[in-house]
């Protein structure tokens, strides 16, 4: 793995940052929801003792300690902000409950909804009964069986009185009453103050009625009775005497709170069953920054605090229901978070009880949205996020940079440290990065220390046999000078014999010495060349003619453009060179092979081929032909051979400014040396 | 009478075989191990040919600073520099000095007497009156074997004994070409190739520094050198 890679997976470390933020804002969350809760119950333990010291402004009456029981025939009578038209329709109705079904007996199915205004109590009754029995036109109440819906009220004096809606034809009716006739008779009496519309439906019939609150006490039975056969739903009087009874929200109460509340907050107030008694106030003041919601939402995603633990809130339109009320009818304040109806809403509730003579009668509820929180808290997390993003991302960015950069420095140095010797064996002794004042910097000056120490040993190497051949050349002159001397001396013939023999030891050790000296010769001679421009294939042609008549028994073959093919160097150094590959090529041609010398002129350079028949070059022996002193050669003649020819070529292209390279032939069947000069 | 002859060199084995050869043909030798015995002499009684080392015993440079000193003694005086050292800037050095030849050690010692009577000759023959016989005239070139004197245009040439021999060979037969065994012979010297090919250019030097337009001596590649007219 790379450092550039390691260093960005460090760098990725740094995402521990948003996360860190995000706990930071989960507690901060928390904290701010904490706050929330004290304070709405504080609201609700203040509005709660205010509506304690006044409960006649909270509670309608003083009795009722009896829980709502719908199977009593319970109503609870919503507000209504407008009268509603008599047209047996409830779509006027401005009211979110629903009508609640009469206890029955005999599933006889019946309905009622009831609300008032200032005036009036409004009725609206629902009774499944597809068969319309009409009130007969005669009447004997004792006899005659109807559709009818029976309401007894108990008058605001305590005294009861009955009526029942019954009719020949839908259409506006009012209440009747049975009295008792002059002839011990009952007869029906209409009571036109109490007025209904009766509508026939598919589904059986409505009675929408308007009674008087006048008429209205505490208690209000309602029962549906079918004409034919036994179908009765609902209560009356005498059966269920503590029914029937009426739960009204109390008048004037919902200003009284208003005055309590601020926007987005919605407060309730509630009688011990948990009926509605005033609501005031509203949750949809929008928070500020709701805008940029659906932006932020994605962090909630995966950071917010789990809200389906929330309860659901429960709450009827007639009703509050959950755990606060529970706690707070119980006389105990308490807050809680909810999860509204929209499964993304959050409310806050908090419930404190109203209490009047140390009993608990009622409670203060309210309900705050969750959602300013949350956008509080986005805000918030995004700034954190937002900010916490760029300097991670800064972080990496620079943090890849500088290991790129160290990288970049590292890979300098390798690549020095892989060429530092040449192929020529030269060493470069200069280090990149040896300024660094870092452990790059420290490795690069110990490379170079290393490589200075290595070039003195190299330089030693090359130049002993030079040295060598300089120190030894004086004794062996003393050799050869006394050896010149004796053989004036006049020997006798086997004396000669010795002498001539140590004379030819001294020149094979002459041509050894020469041999290790010549590199160095051949350096400095090439070195002090002179460069002329001059036309290498005028050159080659008149080698080549030379060369055939040196070596007569090799069959050479020229090749050459047809055009001049002018370089710039030194002709002494290309014959030198061409004569070194031709030595070379006709030691290892066959008698019968053939040499070829072509020239080509490529893009840039002219390339010279010299190719031979003969074995091709050992697989091991590739890249090394070319180094000094290097000779392998299966032994052909006792010459010495210390492999300067090829090294001289080398020397000589590489003066021009080109390369030496030799290869086996395509075909095996020889070797085949080429030389790049560049053009001019 | 007996020509002198001086040899300064630090080896004594060499010296004395250097002696030993040279007084079998006839001259008298004095021997001297370094620059300062070697010129305390000299001021003395200058010899008729000094052989010079380069290296002398702890200077390494001696033999060139003696033969600046000798020439500024006397301009004539023939000096042959005789070394182990064959690098090319060397010979170039000790020729500019106004040796009239450099020598490595690998000269056989016959070929150094060829040398030392060569020189004496040219020596002798620039005291006598001319002698037409010997000239060799090449269009512009004269050469005089007797004085070993070289000429262009009728302006001296100064070239050593060894450029001398090449010129010589070259200019005997033009248009023949020599290659560089025949000249070394010629030349009574033993070189390697990348020598003669710096004492023709140096020849050719000597030759445009009195005719810039002179190309007599012509390279064949990969043969050798012609002479042409």
């Amino acid at each position: 793995m790379s450092i550039r890679l390691q260093l960005l997976i460090v760098a990725l470390t740094t995402l521990v940052l948003p996360w860190a933020g995000c706990q930071y804002a989960r507690e901060l969350e928390t904290a701010l929801r904490d706050s929330q809760e004290k304070s709405l119950l504080a609201s609700a333990d203040t509005i709660a003792n205010a509506l304690s010291a006044q409960p006649q402004r909270v509670f309608r009456d003083s009795s009722g300690t009896l829980g709502f029981a719908a199977g009593r025939g319970d109503l609870y009578v919503y507000p209504l902000r407008s009268q509603p038209l008599l047209d047996g329709y409830r779509d006027d109705w401005s009211v979110g409950g629903n009508p609640t079904s009469l206890p029955t007996a005999t599933g006889y199915g019946a309905r009622v909804l009831a609300g008032s205004t200032e005036r009036y109590l409004y009725l609206y009754i629902e009774v499944d009964d597809t068969h319309f029995d009409a009130e007969p036109s005669n009447l004997h109440p004792e006899r005659d069986r109807f559709d009818r819906v029976d309401l007894t009220l108990q008058r605001p004096d305590g005294t009861q009185e009955s009526y029942f809606f019954g009719t020949s034809a839908p259409g506006l009716i009012a209440a009747q009453s049975i009295v008792k006739g002059d002839r011990g008779q009952d007869r029906a009496v209409e009571e036109p103050r109490i007025q209904a519309f009766w509508l026939q439906t598919a589904a059986g019939y409505h009675v929408e009625a308007r009674i008087p609150l006048s008429f209205v006490g505490s208690q209000l039975w309602v029962e549906a009775e079918d004409g034919r056969g036994s179908g009765k739903a609902g209560v009356d009087a005498a059966d269920v005497p503590d029914g029937g009874r009426l739960f009204f929200t109390t008048a004037g109460l919902d200003e009284l709170l208003s005055t309590f509340i601020r926007d987005g907050t919605r407060a309730t107030v509630i009688d011990a069953n948990a009926l509605k008694l005033g609501v005031a106030g509203n949750l949809s003041a929008n928070p500020p920054g709701a805008a940029d919601e659906g932006a932020e939402s994605w962090y909630r995603r995966f950071m917010s605090v789990d809200t389906s633990s929330f309860p659901l809130q429960s709450s009827a339109p007639d009703r509050l229901g959950g755990n606060s009320v529970t706690a707070a009818l119980a006389g105990k304040a308490h807050a809680e978070w909810v999860r509204g109806a929209a499964s993304q809403d959050l409310l806050l509730t908090a419930a404190a009880p109203i209490s009047s003579d140390g009993q608990t009668r009622g409670a203060v509820y309210l309900e705050q949205p969750g959602d300013q929180l949350l956008a509080l808290r986005d805000r918030a997390v995004t700034r954190l996020f937002n900010l916490t993003l760029l300097a991670t991302a800064a972080a990496v960015i620079i943090m890849f940079g500088f290991a790129t950069w160290i990288s970049l420095r590292i890979g300098r140095l390798r690549n020095a440290a892989d060429s530092a010797v040449g192929s020529d064996g030269k060493i470069r002794l200069d280090m990149p990065e040896s300024a660094g004042s870092d452990e790059i910097g420290d490795l690069a000056r110990a490379f170079e220390r290393l490589l200075a120490r290595l070039n003195e040993h190299t330089q030693y190497l090359r130049t002993l046999g030079g040295k060598l051949s300089h120190e030894l050349r004086t004794p062996l002159t003393i050799v050869r000078s006394s050896l010149d001397n004796l053989e004036s001396e006049g020997l006798r013939d086997d004396q000669r014999r010795f002498v001539t023999r140590a004379r030819e030891g001294a020149q094979r050790l002459q041509s050894i010495l020469s041999a290790l000296g010549a590199a160095a010769r051949v350096e400095e001679s090439i070195k002090q060349a002179e460069r002329v421009n001059f036309d290498l294939r005028e050159l080659l042609s008149s080698a080549i003619a030379a060369y055939r008549g040196g070596f007569p028994q090799s069959h050479l073959v020229l090749e050459t453009p047809s055009d001049p093919c002018f370089i710039r160097g030194a002709p002494d150094l290309i014959v030198q060179l061409l004569d070194k590959l031709i030595e070379n090529a006709v030691d290892f041609c066959p008698s019968a092979g053939a040499i070829t010398v072509r020239l080509e002129r490529t893009l840039g350079n002219y390339v010279l081929h010299v190719q031979n028949d003969g074995p091709p070059i050992p697989q091991a022996l590739h890249g090394r032909l070319f180094e000094s002193l290097f000779e392998q050669r299966q032994g052909r003649d006792d010459k010495p051979h210390f492999g300067l020819g090829l090294y001289i070529v080398r020397l000589v292209a590489e003066f021009h400014g080109g390369t030496a390279v030799a290869a086996n032939r395509a075909d095996g069947g020889g070797a085949i040396f080429t030389i790049t000069l560049p053009l001019i | 009478m007996k020509k002198h002859i001086a040899i300064v060199e630090d080896e004594p084995a060499l010296r004395e075989n250097y002696s030993a050869a040279l007084a079998r043909h006839g001259y008298s030798i004095k021997t001297y191990a370094n620059r300062k015995t070697a010129m305390q002499a000299f001021q003395i009684h200058l010899p008729d040919l000094a052989i010079i080392d380069i290296s002398l015993e702890d200077e390494a440079e001696g033999g060139f600073d003696l033969c600046r000193d000798l020439r500024a003694l006397s301009a004539e005086l023939p000096i042959i520099f005789l070394t182990a050292r064959d690098s090319e800037l060397d010979a170039v050095s000790g020729l500019r000095l106004g040796a009239d030849d450099f020598l490595t050690k690998d000269v056989s010692l016959p070929h150094l007497a060829a040398r030392v009577a060569a020189l004496f000759r040219r020596i002798d023959a620039l005291r006598r009156p001319d002698n037409a016989a010997e000239i060799i005239r090449r269009g512009s070139l004269s050469i005089d074997g007797e004085k070993m004197q070289t000429t262009w245009n009728g302006a001296a040439v100064t070239l050593s004994l060894t450029e001398f021999w090449i010129v010589h060979a070259l200019a005997r037969n033009p248009g023949h070409v020599k290659n560089r065994q025949q000249l070394m012979d010629a030349a009574n010297v033993v070189l390697d190739d990348n020598t003669i090919t710096s004492h023709i250019k140096r020849m050719r030097r000597k030759f445009q520094q009195i005719d810039p337009a002179f190309d007599a001596i012509q390279t064949v590649y990969g043969m050798g050198y012609r002479w042409v007219e």
